[in-house]
This record gives structure tokens, C-alpha cells and sequence, in this order.
């Protein structure tokens, strides 16, 4: 090929140079504010910070007393940060197992075993996307009730899963039907059952499509605010977001910020790992084998 | 013996699909019953007396509220925009990241961030950085911000558009990469071919990456629909209901916490489905293309 022109090298380098700055100046801007001494953040250069530090993080797990000090008249409350991380936790773990879990057995069985009608089944678990859940608080609410969760992280279990399921569904059993007969069939005939082949063959070969559906429900899980800040009342029960949301902000933003960030960074990183096998994992399940 | 096989393969398959389809009845099959029904109704925590069965009368009581045709043209309007610049923008990024250049998987970190970092508390700090509630260093300029825009387009209308630049950052991330794995599907031969078949870049752009790209537009697109709404509702209960310019869902909320009307909250609600349906049929179109069932 010959070599390209050197303006159009310029505007290629520039369009990327944009692309960076817009996805990556809010998390920039977010991040400096959370390093920022009150003094800085409000006399200083919103964009830049000079004399960098961790006090905002430290405040988020000092003290699990009642006051943390006073401004003006007004009393600054401590914050579970400590239980909210743990809950975070356990609810992510949690999500993710069941999703994964619950996912590949309706895939296996839409993708590879094909009872009648199996693509109308697949059509109808991805159709409920249709329904937000944001319209369905009421009527969700009664449900977490009936079941005697509510104030109750086993709540988030129940409903977060069935916001990336149907995604999940759909990727997987895409992947598997995908795949051709013979994969399994050798093993088959050799004697193995359907779920030694299964564990054996087809688990290990989806590992891409694993993860990528994987990181679409702890993205699915950690962009939930509204659901999780209704259904857990009490301080101690809360997730991040739930408890970052009930956060004075006119007095504690720095320390907001700083939680904010503390809950991004663990998810960047495992998104971050594994952003490869994501993109090979969509592309695997969408386009491969067809 | 054939046939037993494929008999216990069937009970197996339902076997299997059982615990999905238990989640998906409970979370969602069966709230939309009770709205449905509830919609209805007269039902309302507030009303003593038994509940009334009302027909349509919700329903038509809304269709004649010219609220009603606000909200609702407030929520095509953030629905379209926002998927278009999405796609738009997704598109472009996922182009950007086609061809291989130097520092290209640090640029490709750099577009799954918005994407990545958690929407739940991006939000909070995106939000709380436009509309500043304290005297930072940057709030008197934001402030400004606020007042023009809402002067010029009524009250609430910063703090909405805040929440449309918010999705749009968040879903063009992930439509970027999304689309990113679609143009990695597309087989080599078939570009070095239309290398040779077609005169000009824009022409291959539109005869051969359009096209085989067209079933990850779709799903992006769709997707991202419900990313809107769920985004929307995150402002929304962030900040207790302060937008001024309700969209169905958030509406439909306020109708049932605030006023205690279960039944025109329902109603309410489920006029949202019909839009939703219409663009989930279009993907299905689009998606589920008759030469790709035959294979």
C-alpha cells in the first residue's frame, strides 16, 4: 500500500487524541478532586491538584462513632464504609455466580439440546429486556416483601441477576448453537454422559464467551444505583452506591468523591484485565462459526 | 432408543431452563401481572373502601392529559437523541480502533473506561461535578452554566441535559467496544477483497463494514435503550426527584410514592411498553435476518 498522506495521519492522531480525553477527562476530574485538601478544593485549580492527598480516603473508614466532627452547626455523621465495601462485595460475588450459573444451563439447553421451539424460548428470555425494571418498583417491592427481604441484600441477588440474564441467555446459547455437533458427539459415543462432556468439552472451549458475559453483569450489577438504594434501608446493610447516595454532599463531597473513586478502582481493574477476552468473547459468540 | 435419548434430552433442556424462567417470573413476569391488573383499577394505599375496578379509565385519563404528552415526547426525544449519538459516537470510536497504531490497546483501555467505571457512582460524582451543591473551585462557573441553560429552556433542563451527556458517555463506550468486536468478526479476505472491488473508503465503509455490522448496530442500539432508562432513574432517585422533566418511568414513580395512585402509576408505566416493543421487533428484524435461521 503506498503510504499514506501525512494530513491524514495528523486528523487520525487527533481523532484519537479526542476520543481519549472525552472518555477519560470525567474519570480524571473525578479522581483529582477525591486527592484535594478542602482548602485546594475550594481555592484552587479545579483541574489539576498540587498538594495531593489521602485524607478524604482515611475519613471514609475513621471512626465508627456517631459525630466525626462538626462544621458550622451542623454535625457530620460517621460512615459504615467498612460494611458498605463488605456488601458490595457479597453482592457482586453473589450476582455473579448465579448470572453465570443460571445462564450457561438455560444456554446449554437452548443452544445444544433444543427442545421444540427454542428459538421463540430464546426470543422470549431476551424480549423481557422490553421491561425496564425502573417502571416495576412497586409491584418489585411487593415481591422482596412477600419473600421477607427487604432491608436485605438477598434483595440485589434476586434482581440484579435478571437485569444481565437475558444478555447472558442470549450470548451463550448464541456460542453453543454455534458449535458443531461432532464436538461432543465423539465423547458421547465413548460412553461419557451429556454433563461429563459438557464439563469436560464445551465449558472450557466457551471460557471467552464466559467472560465477556462476566464482565457485562458486574457492569450490569455495579451501574445500579436505584434499586439498590431502595431496597436497603438501614446504614449497615447498604452497598457503596446506596450509601455514597445518602451522603451529605454539601459537607462530606470530598469524602463522597473519594468513595466513589474506592468503588471504581476494583472494578476497573478486573475490567481492565479482562477488556481483551471481552471483546474476543462478543465477537466469538456473535460472528464465529456461523 | 433414538427416541428416548432425544425425550430425556428434552426433559433435561426444560430442566435446565427452569431457573431462569423462575427468576424471570418472579422479578419480572409477575410485577407486570399485578401492573396490568393494577392499572385497572382504583387501587391506592390511601383509599379506604374497597378497590374498583375501573377499565380503561387510567388509561384514557392519562391520553387526555396534555402532561401526559410532555412526558411522553420528553422520553421519545431522550431516547432518540441519546441512541443516536451512541451509535454515532460508538461507531466512530470502534472505526478509531480498527486498525492497528501504536499505543492502540491503551487507546482501547481509554474507551471501555466510561463503560467500566461503575455507572452507580460515575453518576453521583458526573452529577454532583454540573451541578455543583458547594462552593468549589469550579461551581460559580457551573452555576452559570445551570442558570443560562435553564433559563433559555425552562427549570430542570441542565439537570436533564447532565443526565443525557452522562448516558451518552457511558453508552458510546460500550457501544464502542461492542461494535469493536463486530468489525473483528469480519473476515480479512473480505476486506483485501473489497480493497480491490471498490473506489474509495467511503465506499467500502458503506458496502461492506455497514452491512456486517448492521446486527451489532442493532443490538447496541437496543441495549442501550434500556441503559437510558436505567441511567435516567439513577438521577432521578439521586437527586429525589429534582428533574423537572419526568420521562414515563420516573413519572410513573412519583405518581405511586408520592401521590399514592397505584392504578394511573400503572397505567402510566406500561404506556412506556409499546415504544419499548416497537424497537425490540425492529431488532429482531434486523438481528434474526431469514438467510441466518436457514444456516
Amino acid at each position: 500500500m503506498n503510504p499514506r498522506p501525512w494530513w491524514t495521519k495528523l486528523g487520525h492522531l487527533s481523532l484519537i487524541l479526542l476520543a481519549t480525553v472525552y472518555c477519560v477527562f470525567p474519570v480524571y476530574f473525578m479522581l483529582v478532586q477525591s486527592l484535594k485538601t478542602a482548602q485546594e478544593d475550594v481555592f484552587g485549580n479545579p483541574f489539576i491538584v498540587l498538594h495531593p492527598t489521602f485524607e478524604s480516603f482515611e475519613e471514609l473508614f475513621e471512626g465508627r462513632g456517631e459525630g466525626r466532627g462538626v462544621i458550622g452547626s451542623t454535625l457530620r455523621r460517621a460512615y459504615p464504609f467498612l460494611d458498605w465495601l463488605e456488601n458490595t462485595l457479597f453482592v457482586f460475588a453473589g450476582t455473579l455466580a448465579i448470572t453465570l450459573s443460571v445462564s450457561l444451563a438455560a444456554a446449554y439447553a437452548l443452544g445444544r439440546l433444543r427442545p421444540p421451539g427454542f428459538r421463540w424460548w430464546r426470543r422470549a428470555i431476551f424480549a423481557t429486556y422490553v421491561i425496564p425494571q425502573t417502571i416495576l418498583f412497586v409491584p418489585l417491592y411487593r415481591v422482596v416483601i412477600v419473600l421477607g427481604l427487604d432491608d436485605s441484600l438477598l434483595a440485589l441477588l434476586l434482581v440484579y441477576p435478571t437485569m444481565a440474564l437475558p444478555f447472558c441467555v442470549w450470548l451463550l446459547s448464541a456460542y453453543f448453537q454455534h458449535l458443531p455437533r461432532e464436538i461432543e458427539e465423539s465423547a458421547l459415543i465413548e460412553g461419557a454422559s451429556r454433563a461429563t462432556a459438557f464439563f469436560r468439552i464445551i465449558l472450557p472451549m466457551s471460557r471467552p464467551v464466559l467472560v465477556a458475559c462476566g464482565i457485562f453483569t458486574l457492569g450490569t450489577a455495579a451501574s445500579d444505583f436505584t434499586i439498590a438504594s431502595l431496597f436497603l434501608m438501614s446504614g449497615h446493610n447498604q452497598t457503596i452506591p446506596a450509601g455514597l447516595g445518602t451522603m451529605e454532599v454539601a459537607l462530606d463531597e470530598l469524602a463522597a468523591v473519594a468513595g466513589i473513586n474506592l468503588m471504581a478502582l476494583p472494578v476497573i481493574l478486573i475490567c481492565a484485565l479482562f477488556a481483551r477476552g471481552y471483546v474476543r468473547g462478543l465477537t466469538a459468540a456473535m460472528v464465529e462459526g456461523v | 432408543m433414538r427416541r428416548t435419548q432425544r425425550q430425556r434430552d428434552i426433559r433435561t433442556a426444560y430442566l435446565l431452563l427452569s431457573p431462569a424462567v423462575l427468576l424471570l417470573l418472579t422479578v419480572l413476569a409477575y410485577p407486570v401481572g399485578w401492573e396490568v391488573w393494577t392499572s385497572l383499577t382504583s387501587l391506592s394505599p390511601l383509599q379506604e373502601g374497597a378497590t374498583a375496578f375501573v377499565g380503561l379509565q387510567n388509561y384514557s385519563q392519562h391520553l387526555e392529559d396534555p402532561q401526559f404528552w410532555r412526558t411522553a415526547a420528553v422520553t421519545v426525544v431522550y431516547a432518540v437523541v441519546t441512541i443516536a449519538a451512541k451509535l454515532a459516537l460508538g461507531l466512530g470510536f470502534a472505526l478509531l480502533l480498527a486498525r492497528p497504531f501504536r499505543g492502540r490497546t491503551l487507546v482501547f483501555l481509554a474507551i471501555f473506561l466510561p463503560w467500566a467505571y461503575p455507572a452507580s457512582v460515575s453518576v453521583m460524582g458526573w452529577y454532583w461535578t454540573l451541578n455543583p451543591p458547594i462552593p468549589t473551585a469550579y461551581a460559580a462557573f457551573m452555576g452559570h452554566v445551570k442558570y443560562s441553560v435553564d433559563s433559555a429552556f425552562g427549570g430542570g433542563a441542565w439537570v436533564f441535559v447532565s443526565a443525557t451527556l452522562f448516558n451518552i458517555w457511558r453508552g458510546s463506550s460500550f457501544i464502542g467496544v461492542l461494535l469493536l468486536a463486530g468489525i473483528n468478526g469480519i473476515p480479512p479476505e473480505l476486506f483485501e477483497y473489497a480493497l480491490l472491488e471498490t473506489k474509495s473508503p467511503w465506499q467500502r465503509f458503506r458496502m461492506v463494514t455497514m452491512p456486517l455490522l448492521k446486527p451489532f448496530l442493532a443490538l447496541g442500539a437496543f441495549l442501550s435503550l434500556t441503559s437510558a432508562f436505567s441511567d435516567i432513574a439513577n438521577v432521578w432517585m439521586l437527586t429525589a426527584g429534582r428533574i423537572v422533566f419526568p420521562v414515563l418511568g420516573t413519572q410513573a414513580y412519583w405518581l405511586a410514592i408520592n401521590g399514592g395512585q397505584f392504578g394511573p402509576a400503572s397505567a402510566l408505566s406500561l404506556l412506556l411498553v409499546p415504544f419499548l416493543l416497537g424497537a425490540l421487533l425492529l431488532l429482531f428484524r434486523l438481528f434474526d435476518s431469514p438467510e441466518r435461521e436457514a444456516a
